[in-house]
């Protein structure tokens, strides 16, 4: 017995030998690369430069590719490594990264407040001088302007949010797009009766649920107005307006799919997907995912009424890229900034992502998404939970989240809704701190 | 013990594991914790600030009635774990142990669940509590019991209740063996001579075997505990960062998760300096509870 | 003695039952693995129409799988080996002992069973640039080696003291040094003990996804767990293939314990409490 335990023993040693050398031997040439730099950098062909590039958007790869394509042909010195992460880790594993000054050369920003915060810490390089940036429009570029008033980051893509509906649908039923809130809520009940679940909606990830109410709240509030007063400190959040914005929410609980409370993004897409559900409150980022999970939906969207018989669609600027200031190769890294201004960039993005350029005037092959790109240019107005208060701890934008999940649970009126975000907001904000 | 040919050598010995030990557990770990005393804007350190944040932490809202309601969460956690996960899991071990067909069969079904990873735990439940075509909700249908169907993780009412069943569910399978070693150390004899006075099943379980088993009961407790205040990854994978719906299911470690990277995705505002706080009062707690419990332990193993 | 056999069939009863919830999850998940994604939309508990291998051949097709499973053997065996002899020889000098500080020492060890190391991530990441091991699985195959050490050195102490010492008072009058003793007298013996140490680490150094996300950037160097996450961001909808992934990553782990389930019992009832 002795014998063979010992012989076990010398077994586990030397395979233990065999695997710690297999390992080296695997992975030991890399060993004296930082992150952020790739062993290629050393070669000793010398003139490539390799950056690293991340981002949060797994989905996009293929895009992605063909955009560094066309870039590398026309800068054949250097080489660009395009790494996505999945969006909930991403900023963890960029922030450990940046605090350890290593972190890729060129990286994704989440905008406004959460992406400015790396720049006022010093973790981006400005990018004054970078030409092109001057043609984009004022509020494109808040979204990555420090506290400095320099700009960090060049605006990628324009997101919207809208409502989307199933053509069939409608037409089966003889609905048009609704020009009022009451034909929405028409709409609604028709579309009911006929045993059709209206909205693809549920409550149970908080971020929706906000994104959902900057969809429904411009309607309430007339849009722009309310926002330039609210930015003057002449009015707040409990006012009527925006409570109505709440009121609204809480309308629309009848024609949510049964057990809306514990549905998810994946529930509802496929809601919507195989025609179960005729509308669908979503950002202009998740008509691919709808369109690849049922290739055959006839799907349209329509901009929120207002009860002044206007009509508005909700935006924002969506990430912007910018260069890491610990970067050795900034100037190249500065390059690529200067190559995503341009129209060769933005029409490649619109197409090959689906999704609405940053650039001005680019078109898309898209109908859907040059109907948004429209809007977005005449009638657009500001997500205002992410453009003006995502500030605060926590966010007041995460305090309406909470809230409007709450007001679902019956757990608060409208009333209270407006009162906790208000007092959030009076915690930072500054036209309404008190 | 061996006193004898006792050379220097022999201090060799633990220097292996010390040094990876402390390298990378206790080193980081104590680090980080020294983040707890300065200011912090986002990532960027700060101004040393002494106790500043500790002192937010508890007094200020939303901060301390973050901290108390995750703190109760932990707490419930820890309960249900010790009733369901660790009761049930004695009953199962102790009917192995009075014999039954199939043990190796049961041992090894039991533990199954454990091999997984918590993101594939996670998501499969999610699939089989999904309000409105998961697994529960159409068996209950099929019972007839449709009124009993619930969107089991969108009601604050359960979702916690649900997360930790999930958990209990993963870890039965290891209490069950830890409890069945405890069970095979107790010598045949005292069992026999027991039985000999005349003491009926229950008396026997009450008064031979439950004491004897106290070793390992009170190490899974302690395990238990640990884990219970560390609760985290399920969390994360079935209700994200927020322990969502409207903090229902936070715990400490989501919420120090919250603090320190804001939160799946960045959505939230980062403060390290708070975070650290934060882990500094959880190591605390479950530092000294775990310590005075395997002390007490150590002392009446002494004692017999 | 009615009473007795209906206390019976209750055990079985209850017994089996249990055995049935913790097997249904992983059946749904291999089951729906067959599936399209449409038919688990309509159809999530039911048998597949027919079993197609599609899902598996996508995802042979879009992700690097045998590199992942490469690189999930390398880094569990390499930390599992060097946790096992490293925390042995530690509980070795620690249940055998009595020098002033052992009692200390013991504890210091186990302070690390009471924190979870992701608070350190941080200073962690600092370390691991320092060394140069980022982007290399020697970040992983040693952080979880330290971190498997407190729950290694519990058990495998816990073990050592109940051992009678005879043995090795014998075979030092035979003239063994401290080496020698440990290692031809008690390592045999603990094997029971080194079998669960074993268990534990391989489990949660195989499922950790926390680390390899934060370390390792380089598609080649990436584990099974981290593939996989990167998977659900990138297919999140693509059900069918979520789940033959999800099949796939935990299937090795799955056949080596069906092989040795009973080592792996023997091991975790012998050595988890004594």
């Amino acid at each position: 017995m002795k014998k063979r335990g010992l012989h076990a023993f010398t077994t586990v040693a030397l395979a233990a030998s065999l695997f710690v050398s297999a390992c080296s031997g695997g992975s030991g040439s890399q060993n004296t690369a930082p992150s952020g730099e790739t062993p290629q950098q050393q070669s000793p062909s010398g003139e490539q430069v390799v950056l690293e590039m991340h981002s949060w958007r797994v989905e996009d790869v293929a895009g992605y590719e063909k955009i560094i394509q066309a870039f590398e042909k026309e800068n054949p010195g250097i080489k660009i490594n395009f790494k996505p992460f999945k969006a909930t880790e991403y900023n963890t594993i960029l922030n450990t990264a940046l605090q350890s000054d290593s972190g890729p050369d060129i990286l994704q920003l989440r905008p406004y407040a959460t992406g400015i915060a790396l720049a006022d810490a010093g973790y981006l390089e400005p990018l004054d001088g970078v030409k092109g940036l001057e043609q984009f429009p004022k509020d494109f570029l808040a979204a990555s302007t420090g506290k400095d008033g320099k700009v960090y980051g060049v605006p990628l893509s324009i997101n919207s949010t809208q409502i989307y509906y199933n053509k069939d649908l409608f037409e089966q039923n003889g609905l048009q797009e609704p020009k009022s809130w009451d034909e929405l809520i028409q709409v609604s009940k028709t579309l009911k009766e006929k045993g059709i679940t209206p909205f693809a909606f549920g409550s149970k990830e908080g971020w929706l649920l906000s994104l959902s109410h900057g969809v429904i709240a411009p309607g309430a509030y007339n849009g722009n107005g309310f926002v330039e007063k609210l930015l003057k400190g002449e009015t707040n959040l409990t006012s009527p307006e925006f409570l109505l914005s709440v009121q609204r929410m809480k309308e629309l609980t009848t024609y949510f799919p049964e057990n809306f409370t514990g549905l998810e993004l994946t529930d509802l897409r496929a809601l919507f997907a195989t025609g179960k559900a005729a509308m669908f409150i979503n950002g202009s980022f998740e008509l691919e995912g709808i369109r690849q999970l049922n290739p055959d939906l006839k799907i349209d969207f329509f901009p929120m009424p207002t009860d002044d018989g206007k009509q508005v669609i909700t935006t924002w600027v969506d990430g912007s890229y910018g260069v890491n200031a610990k970067s050795k190769h900034k100037a190249e890294a500065l390059k690529f900034m200067e190559f995503m201004t341009t129209k060769t960039f933005g029409e490649i993005f619109a197409n090959e992502l689906k999704r609405i350029s940053a650039v001005p005037g680019v078109q898309s092959s898209d109908p859907l998404v040059n109907k948004m790109a429209e809007l977005a240019q005449s009638s657009a107005t500001p997500y205002l939970m992410v453009v003006h208060l995502s500030q605060g701890n926590p966010t007041t934008k995460v305090t309406l989240e909470t809230s409007l999940q709450a007001l679902y649970l019956d757990q608060l009126t409208p009333e209270q809704v407006t009162q906790e975000v208000e007092k959030s907001a009076e915690t930072w904000f500054a036209p309404l701190k008190k | 013990m061996a006193k004898s040919k006792r050379s220097w050598l022999i201090h060799l010995f633990p220097l292996p594991a010390l040094i990876l030990y402390v390298m990378f557990v206790l080193y980081p770990l104590f680090s980080a914790f020294s983040y707890s005393l300065y200011d912090w804007k986002g990532i960027a350190k700060g101004a040393f600030v002494g106790l500043e944040n500790f002192t937010t932490l508890f007094t200020k809202e939303p901060f301390n009635e973050m901290f108390w309601r995750a703190i109760q969460h932990n707490l419930i956690y820890f309960v249900i774990e010790m009733i369901v996960q660790n009761g049930l899991g004695f009953l199962l071990a102790y009917i192995i142990y009075r014999k039954i067909r199939g043990a190796e069969l049961l041992k090894a079904a039991y533990f199954l669940p454990r091999l997984l990873s918590v993101i594939i735990v996670g998501f499969l439940w999610k699939l089989i509590l999904n309000p409105n075509f998961g697994a529960l909700n159409t068996f209950l249908g099929k019972l007839g019991l449709e009124s009993w169907a619930k969107p089991w993780l969108g009601d604050p009412d359960t979702a916690l209740y649900a997360i930790i069943l999930v958990n209990c569910w993963f870890g039965i399978g290891f209490a069950v063996l830890v409890f069945l070693a405890g069970l095979q150390s107790i010598p045949a004899e005292l069992i026999e001579a027991a039985r000999l006075d005349g003491a009926n099943r229950l008396r026997l379980l009450r008064s031979v075997v439950l004491p004897l088993c106290m070793p390992s009961i009170t190490i899974m407790s302690v395990l238990t505990f640990i884990q219970a205040f560390e609760a985290f990854e399920l969390v994360y994978a079935m209700q994200g960062s927020m322990g969502e719906p409207v903090y229902s299911t936070d715990t400490l470690a989501v919420y120090f998760y919250r603090l320190a990277f804001g939160g799946a995705g960045g959505t939230d505002t980062v403060a390290i300096g708070l975070g650290s706080a934060l882990a500094v009062v959880l190591f605390l707690i479950v530092a000294s509870v775990s310590a005075i419990s395997l002390y007490l332990l150590r002392k009446r193993e002494v004692q017999h | 003695m009615n009473t007795r056999i209906g206390a019976r069939s209750l055990q079985y009863l209850l017994a089996y039952l249990f055995v049935l919830l913790s097997i249904y999850p992983i059946w749904l998940m291999i089951v729906n693995s067959f599936k399209t994604t449409a038919e688990i939309y309509m159809d999530p508990l039911g048998l597949p129409a027919t079993f197609s291998f599609t899902n598996y051949r996508k995802l042979w097709e879009t992700v690097p799988f045998a590199d992942y499973l490469t690189n999930s053997i390398l880094v569990s065996v390499a930390s599992v080996i060097l946790t096992l002899i490293f925390a042995s020889l530690a509980a070795f000098y620690l249940a055998r002992f009595s020098f002033r500080w052992n009692g200390f020492l013991y504890f210091f060890f186990l302070l690390g069973l009471m924190i979870p190391i992701k608070l350190g991530i941080v200073p962690l990441f600092l370390l691991m640039k320092e060394l140069g091991l980022l982007n290399s699985l020697w970040s992983l195959i040693l952080l979880y080696t330290g971190s498997g050490i407190p729950l290694s050195v519990f058990i495998l102490t816990g073990f050592l003291r109940t051992l009678p010492i005879e043995l090795e008072e014998a075979a030092r009058i035979d003239g063994c040094n401290h080496f020698q003793v440990f290692w031809r007298i008690l390592l045999p013996l603990v094997r029971p003990a080194l079998g669960t140490v074993m268990i534990i680490n391989f489990i949660s150094a195989w499922n950790d996804f926390f680390f390899p996300l934060i370390f390792i950037q380089k598609d080649a160097l990436k584990t099974i767990p981290i593939g996989m996450l990167s998977l659900f961001g990138e297919y999140e909808a693509d059900w069918s293939l979520l789940f033959a992934g999800l099949t796939l990553s935990a299937l090795p782990m799955i056949i080596v314990f069906l092989l040795a389930s009973k080592q792996f019992m023997e091991g975790l009832t012998a050595g988890a409490v004594k």
